[in-house]
């Protein structure tokens, strides 16, 4: 399949290039080591970079992740291959890995590209926009988002029907359907996993009817409402581009239960949907929010005054999990649960609902050793032998994990353990 | 003055351009006198942005540039990176910000928030055209860190510095090291002792070549700053020889008369005034507690390693950086407080954790054998009166491992959990979820309505009003009540005061930017590591001690640093020493030199921070802020003014 088979060389190869990629790896470079950073999508920044804003502080993701990103992309000891999947590591001895890694077609030539955005004009074909969550479309040849790194076009060859339009306008001549996958055996001397977590798709829980009601969305597609580069540029629900004035929260969609297979908690719902309670009154002064939840689990430093901020704005909280969601005919929700504060079922009418969805383990990183020897603990986040004393250091000696690979994690704790995974990983490097 | 100046005007998205008119201000100042190019852009910040401003720059031939976005705090250093890229002085860069002071500060009136704009940024006009270049002060920085606190976080930073290559001073309060992580006897979660921990950690940093480690030692003093720290520290003698017979030891423990409470047990036994380390302590010596001991001298009498002719030492250290993990206190709760002090029963999570490692067998408090526990939970935290509005966040999960370790060491132990909505973060849900299947009560109190200590009949009485199953008024009767106590910080924090290191709301230390700059503080240099920032478990404190580590490494690692040349400056023609700067200097950066014969002040450069305060004290005026000079000042009250 490849086209060419390329030997690179590199201290350090961090997979998964989210914040806590991006982190662990500008540490490693500070400290003048060499590292590769491997990413398989299209742009790095991860999730954060789609976020609206942030809790407890309510800075803006964008701001902080952006400046953060571009420091990754032009340190001169980092190389970053986006579009780019690990195809296996071995591990021979200390200080040796041998990495397989196959970076896949973008068929566009990234040097040439001036991000214009004439080839997306060009282009007839619409598919569903994947970093909008779905809310709007998107063109076959695309720029994934305005804030992308590298800010560069991409052909979605899935969905092309290689019509040819975007060749004929792209007054760089940067589109290049001839370009094959090209496969690297990289050396590298210690790896950090950096592969981040999936949301679940609340589709498992047929009673919330997601995907069947179409004013029934999840915590990601709000989030985009919500952010800078949203894509109406103001919150409407999906069924008929009303603006909602009734939302609800359903928290533990997918965490804490045990029947969708996941039992933990995914430690960063309850915070996460109470900013976008305090950001939606700013941005639908009108509306009423209210919170089902099971316990509010605001721990984190600021995050108990964060809740009571919200609570004293107005945002309802109720105790109560939720049984069932119907549709009516106004397109309305009724939500059918148990208020434990009162002890009765009650049923309440909102025109919107949000689906808090929980923090899924990206069983992806099992895979990264050829021999499956990176081990997962029982939920199937990367297994911490030393969880306690040296909470990076994996299954494997000279292996280190960052972020929310080794279990759910909100954002300041990601930066930390990509802290902390980068400075085992210096020593490790230092004791060859 | 006649400089060729660039303007980026940016959105930021929305943040500004919702209220502030972005076209209208580029178009307000695009003709102002040498702006050669102004363009607005949707993330000035952003990596494609930035490229774009490095090609305006070399291809104008631009030498100031200035950026209209967000507060100087968050990306003044981004954009001044950007110009020196393309090969400008980065101090012809002016930092206009728009954001925080006219689209946030004025979201009800976008015309006059607009209006704003434009001022702020015709302003940073005026500023930019007497800018001028500066290099940045370039000052040695020592390869050595000193880390305050010996607990599960200051020795993991320690470890990790002396591995990485620095020379590391481990300072620790007390005559021992292993912190709170020693009274632990099962850590949750991975039932490891606290002992097993603290001795691994201590054995790597006795033998590591480049940590020395002080007990019983304190800071003094300190001067200087980042790269450049002098500090004085005091060590406790500990009256008892180095070589020491352990049977004379025993001997000497057994005749001393004095019995003080045992703050290692959190006073549930009593300690002698000479005593030795706890078994999850080190290192393993005796010690005399100089403040209760009354010199009596029966331990003399029948032990010849006591000497009573040591004396306080005081070594001076020189480091790059000081790395802060000097941890917590548990909280104390006040007498009267769910039956504190007032009912014999009642104790804290932390008494509860030494009784159920202290015991054998049966758990035993006060002479009664213990049946019922009832845990009253967020003692201290999440306080709607008190200061404590915060979650101690540990506690949650450290009551349930501590109550499933009492139920499976003690067999017909029953436990009631009285809460405020459990706070099982993450994995340690399962531990709630083991707990409960074991047959744990739970029960839940609303939020202004909490439980209820009481005696009736001789019997100590828990009552609350229970959410989880409807309003109901439950009764337990408590054999033992543990109160949560939640992680406060700090009671004796004479080490923060000394260098005056900031805290937050919550009285804990403060971060810069909790994502941004995570383990970094205000005063440069300065890295914090642990509970001492905020709640945090031990697994977190580990994190957060190893990105302390790496901060601090990188100020030294390299022997040199360039600090910021916005300092102070005394024209010494015209200065008289008056002194009067040198007093209101907050960072002790002005001394009296001879100067031709006659006394000036001299900025230390290096302690300088640029703050501005010595300027308008000098009665001669003869001081100016480099970056902030008076003409620079003036051009832009006058341009305010003209509008």
């Amino acid at each position: 399949m490849s086209e060419k088979n390329t030997s690179l060389a590199f201290d350090a190869l961090v997979v998964g290039g989210g914040i806590a990629g991006g982190e662990a790896a500008l540490n490693l470079a500070t400290n003048g080591f060499k590292v590769l950073v491997v990413e398989k999508d299209l742009s790095v920044g991860g999730k954060m970079i789609h976020l609206s804003k942030v809790f407890p502080t309510l800075d803006c993701s964008a701001c902080i992740t952006t400046p953060k990103v571009s420091e990754i992309s032009r340190h001169p000891l980092i190389t970053i291959f986006t579009e780019t999947e690990v195809k296996g590591i071995v591990k021979n001895g200390e200080n040796d890995f041998d990495a397989k890694v196959v970076r896949k077609p973008r068929y566009v030539i990234a040097e040439d590209c001036t991000g214009c955005q004439l080839c997306e004009e060009a282009c007839p074909v619409n598919v569903p926009d994947q970093y909008q969550y779905g809310l709007v479309g998107r063109k076959a040849a695309y720029i994934p988002f305005s804030i992308a790194s590298p800010r560069v076009a991409a052909i979605d060859i899935e969905n092309c029907t290689l019509c040819g339009a975007c060749e004929r306008a792209c007054p760089t001549k940067c589109i290049d359907f001839t370009q094959k996958p090209v496969e690297y055996s990289v050396k590298v001397r210690t790896v950090v996993v950096a592969t981040g977590f999936n949301l679940f798709d609340p589709v498992n829980i047929p009673r919330y009817g997601f995907g069947e009601y179409k004013n029934v969305i999840t915590s990601m597609q709000m989030e985009r409402q919500l952010a800078p580069t949203r894509p109406f540029h103001t919150i409407l629900r999906p069924g008929d581009g009303k603006m909602p004035d009734k939302i609800a929260y359903v928290l533990c969609t997918g965490s804490r239960d045990a029947s969708v297979g996941n039992p933990i908690c995914s430690q960063i719902c309850c915070m996460y949907s109470i900013k976008q309670a305090q950001l939606l009154m700013g941005a639908l002064p009108m509306a009423d929010i209210t919170i089902y939840y099971i316990n509010i689990r605001s721990f984190g430093k600021g995050f108990e005054e964060f809740y009571e901020q919200a609570k004293g704005m107005g945002v309802n909280f109720v105790k109560g999990k939720i049984g069932k969601i119907t549709e009516n005919a106004k397109g309305n929700l009724i939500l059918r649960y148990e208020d434990i504060n009162e002890n009765i079922l009650k049923e309440a009418e909102h025109d919107m609902v949000v689906l808090s969805v929980g923090v899924l383990p990206n069983t992806e990183s099992e895979k990264l050793f050829v021999d499956k020897s990176l081990q997962l603990d029982e939920y199937n986040f990367v297994k911490q032998p030393e969880q306690l004393v040296s909470p990076a250091k994996t299954s494997i000696k000279g292996v280190f994990v960052a972020g929310t690979a080794s279990g759910p994690m909100d954002i300041p704790d990601s930066i930390l353990s990509a802290g902390s995974a980068s400075s085992e990983a210096i020593s490790y490097l230092n004791n060859k | 003055m006649n400089k060729k100046l660039g303007i980026y005007i940016c959105h930021c998205g929305g943040n500004i351009s919702d209220y502030v008119d972005v076209e209208k201000v580029k178009k307000a100042i695009e003709n102002e006198e040498g702006v050669a190019m102004a363009k607005t852009t949707m993330f000035a910040c952003a990596d494609s942005n930035q490229k774009e401003m490095v090609e305006d720059i070399k291809s104008n031939g631009l030498d100031g540039v200035i950026v209209a976005s967000c507060s100087p705090k968050l990306h003044q250093i981004t954009f001044r990176a950007v110009t020196e890229r393309a090969g400008l002085n980065k101090y012809n860069y002016v930092h206009a910000n728009i954001r925080e002071q006219a689209s946030w500060a004025h979201s009800d009136d976008k015309a006059g928030a607009t209006e704003k704009a434009i001022h702020i940024v015709k302003a940073a006009i005026a500023k930019v055209r007497y800018a001028e270049s500066l290099e940045p002060i370039k000052i040695k920085s020592k390869k050595a860190v000193a880390v305050f606190g010996a607990g599960v976080a200051g020795m993991k930073a320690a470890i990790e510095l002396a591995n990485m290559g620095s020379e590391v001073f481990l300072v620790e309060r007390e005559f021992f090291v292993g912190g709170r992580t020693a009274q632990w006897d099962s850590v949750c979660t991975s039932n490891q002792s606290g002992g097993e921990i603290v001795s691994e950690l201590y054995e790597k940093i006795k033998n590591h070549k480049n940590i020395i480690l002080y007990t019983g030692a304190e800071a003094e003093s300190y001067s200087g700053s980042i790269g450049d720290f002098h500090l004085k520290i005091r060590i406790k003698p500990s009256f008892v020889k180095s070589e020491f017979k352990k049977e004379n030891i025993e001997k000497a423990i057994s005749v001393c008369p004095v019995e003080v409470d045992d703050e290692f047990e959190f006073n549930l036994k009593k300690r002698k005034a000479i005593y030795q380390n706890k078994e999850s302590e080190f290192p393993k010596r005796p010690v005399i507690d100089n403040i209760n001991c009354t010199r009596c001298g029966e331990c003399e009498k029948v032990c010849e390693n006591i000497d009573f002719s040591q004396k306080e030492e005081t070594v001076d250290l020189h480091v790059g950086s000081i790395l802060m993990a000097t941890g917590f206190d548990p909280y104390l709760p006040e007498t009267g407080e769910f039956g504190f002090n007032a009912i014999d029963n009642v104790i804290t999570l932390s008494q509860f954790q030494r009784l159920v490692s202290a015991s054998n067998k049966e758990l035993i408090y006060n002479g009664k054998k213990i049946k019922n526990i009832a845990y009253i939970y967020c003692v201290g935290s999440r306080q709607s009166e008190g200061e404590n509005k915060f979650c101690s966040r540990y506690c949650c999960t450290t009551t349930i491992h501590s109550s499933i370790e009492a139920k499976k060491k003690f067999p017909g132990i029953f436990n009631f959990h009285f809460t405020r909505g459990i706070r099982t973060y993450g994995k340690q849900e399962a531990l709630y979820h083991e707990s409960s299947k074991m047959g744990d009560i739970y029960l839940q109190s609303y939020e202004n309505d909490p439980p209820v200590v009481d005696i009736q009949n001789g019997k100590t009485i828990v009552k609350i009003n229970d959410i989880l199953t409807g309003t109901k008024e439950m009764m337990v009767e408590a054999d033992l009540v543990v109160l949560v106590t939640g992680m406060t910080p700090r009671a004796e924090n004479s080490i923060g005061s000394l260098f005056k290191l900031p805290k937050g709301r919550d009285k804990f230390f403060n971060e810069i930017h909790m994502k941004l700059r995570p383990v970094e503080t205000v005063i440069d240099g300065i890295t914090i590591a642990g509970t001492c920032q905020g709640p945090k478990n031990i697994a977190e404190s580990v994190n957060s001690a190893l990105s302390a580590a790496t901060k601090s490494f990188s100020y030294v690692s390299k022997g040199e640093l360039e600090l910021e040349p916005i300092v102070a400056e005394v024209d010494k023609d015209t200065c008289t020493w008056c002194g009067i700067c040198s007093e209101a200097c907050p960072f002790d950066a002005i001394k009296k030199v001879d100067y031709n014969g006659k006394a000036v002040a001299v900025i230390n450069n290096s302690n300088c921070k640029g703050c501005g305060m010595c300027l308008p004290v000098c009665p001669s005026d003869s001081i100016e802020l480099i970056a902030f000079s008076n003409k620079e000042i003036e051009s832009m009250i006058k341009l305010l003014a003209k509008d």
